[in-house]
């Protein structure tokens, strides 16, 4: 599975882009990461969960995976994120301190 | 009751101006602009104002404060931990929000005489320990969300210290809600990166007021204290080195520019808003460095008085210098020190006062108005 992630804005205003090949990953790890796709029902997302104006320095993502031959799409502000998907962001995040793009 | 084609707003000085020395037609028409203005900034301010029970009463000084948990958990604004007048809590994050919301209410009452975010009391509600692993602080539209950064990670691998560790940060915080009940900068492009800058500027001012530091002494860096020490890097942001606050493996380099030369074209961040902050962030701190002495008293001035009373949602760069330079003129006379530290100020990130062509100037403004009275 490879996930192709980026994260923008933030007080911090830190871009994180990262490419996660799961196969790079510990058993464990990747079982974890399984999970959370699975609880944030990722491929069933539709492809934009954006709300325009609503607060500032919050995130914005976007998320690629491709799994198989399934391929998913989203755009992400947090304002509009359901808290279910929280731990997998946070979770894609803390891999693209890892796996960070040049 | 007829409706004249005036996109600006107008200081209502002018409209006085006019209403007491124009012609009977040209005194009525003010008067109905003056209503139409009126109705319009109040319609801006309930577009932002928040249901609160705190009465309002302006002119009297009104610190109201209240600082909720999230408990790790995305419900704002949480239980209540710490209302006004009540002790410490024993929890860093719930006092620092405390104490950092009070230092940044007494800059704009002592020194701006503004009571608080709206000008008429407005509570200042603030939330701590918003979700797990939470590297944010941000401003709803009605409140201040701090997170706790890294503290789901062992301390080995944090790179994020708690939100509210920079008094900077609170300030900053803040201020967006200033920001939202005065000039109502649009959160992208240029208007978005000086909705930033303001939010930064007013951010270092507290910090250095709460320390009493003048424009020499001060550190002027955004989020100093936030990195733990497995982050190569001082703070997130710095107003007299933009681009120089953090180099770093796993992070990556500062990306702010401090000049035009480096503005950077990107449609990520709503334009780059937290990047090209660093140009207006700059201008202010050149400004500041050359007036001198403490840097909320004039050059913090001339910046507040601007964004109360100029600033307009698609404001830019360029507007906003020659703003700048306008109030300067008007706070301490035309060619006085100060407004030439402000013209230097802009000068130095690449920007002329007074060089603007696109007709969208306060002088467009003026004109505009002057044509419905028939005046020019
Ligand atoms: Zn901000």
């Amino acid at each position: 599975m490879i996930i192709i992630f980026e994260r923008t804005g933030g007080f911090a205003g830190i871009t994180q882009r990262a490419v996660i090949d799961t196969a790079s990953l510990s058993p464990e790890e990747r079982q974890a990461l399984e999970a959370l796709l699975e609880q944030a029902g990722f491929f069933d997302l539709p492809p934009r969960l954006a709300r325009e104006g609503e607060g500032v320095d919050r995130f914005q993502y976007l998320v690629t995976i491709e799994h198989g031959d399934r391929k998913h799409t989203v755009v992400l502000s947090e304002e509009a994120m359901p808290e279910s998907l929280q731990p997998l962001m946070r979770r894609l995040s803390l891999l693209a301190r890892r796996f960070r793009s040049p | 009751m007829s409706r004249h084609p005036i996109s600006c707003i107008l200081p209502p000085y002018m409209l006085d101006q006019i209403a007491q020395n124009g012609t009977p037609e040209q005194r009525q028409k003010a008067e109905v602009t003056a209503t139409l203005t009126a109705q319009f900034r109040a319609s801006r301010l309930e577009m932002a104002a928040r249901p609160s029970a705190v009465p309002r009463a302006p002119g009297v000084a009104m610190r109201q404060r209240a600082v909720y948990t999230a408990n790790f958990g995305s419900s704002l604004p949480g239980q209540l931990v710490r209302a006004e007048g009540a002790p410490p809590s024993g929890d860093a994050a719930v006092d620092e929000a405390y104490d950092g919301s009070g230092a940044t209410y007494d800059l704009y009452w002592d020194v701006y005489q503004r009571n608080s975010i709206d000008g008429s009391g407005m509570r200042l509600d603030s939330t701590v320990h918003y979700q797990q692993g939470y590297d944010n602080a941000f401003w709803n539209g009605q409140q201040m969300v701090y997170g706790d950064g890294d503290e789901d990670l062992p301390p080995a691998q944090r790179l994020f210290n708690r939100f509210t560790i920079s008094i900077d940060v609170i300030g900053h915080e803040l201020t967006h809600g200033v920001t939202q009940f005065t000039g109502n900068l649009i959160y992208s492009n240029q208007p978005g990166a000086l909705n930033e800058s303001f939010s930064d500027v007013f951010g270092t001012l507290v910090k250095q007021r709460a320390l009493g530091q003048s424009v020499d002494q001060a550190d002027w860096l955004i989020g100093a204290g936030l990195f733990t020490a497995n982050v190569q890097g001082v703070a997130l942001r710095s107003m007299k080195e933009p681009g120089t606050a953090y180099n770093d493996p796993v992070l990556g380099k500062d990306p702010q520019p401090g000049h035009m030369s480096g503005y950077v074209n990107t449609t990520s961040d709503n334009g780059g808003v937290h990047i090209n902050s660093g140009i207006p962030n700059h201008a202010f701190y050149l400004t500041a460095m050359e007036i001198g002495g403490f840097a909320w008293e004039k050059a913090g001035r001339i910046w507040y008085v601007t964004l109360r009373d100029r600033i307009r949602s698609t404001t830019n760069f360029q507007q906003a210098a020659d703003l700048t330079y306008t109030v300067a003129g008007e706070l301490f006379g035309v060619n006085s020190l100060e407004q030439m530290a402000v013209k230097h100020g802009w000068a130095g990130v690449g920007i002329t006062v007074g060089s603007s062509s696109d007709g969208d100037t306060p002088q467009g403004c003026l004109q505009s108005v002057l044509k419905v009275f028939g005046i020019r």
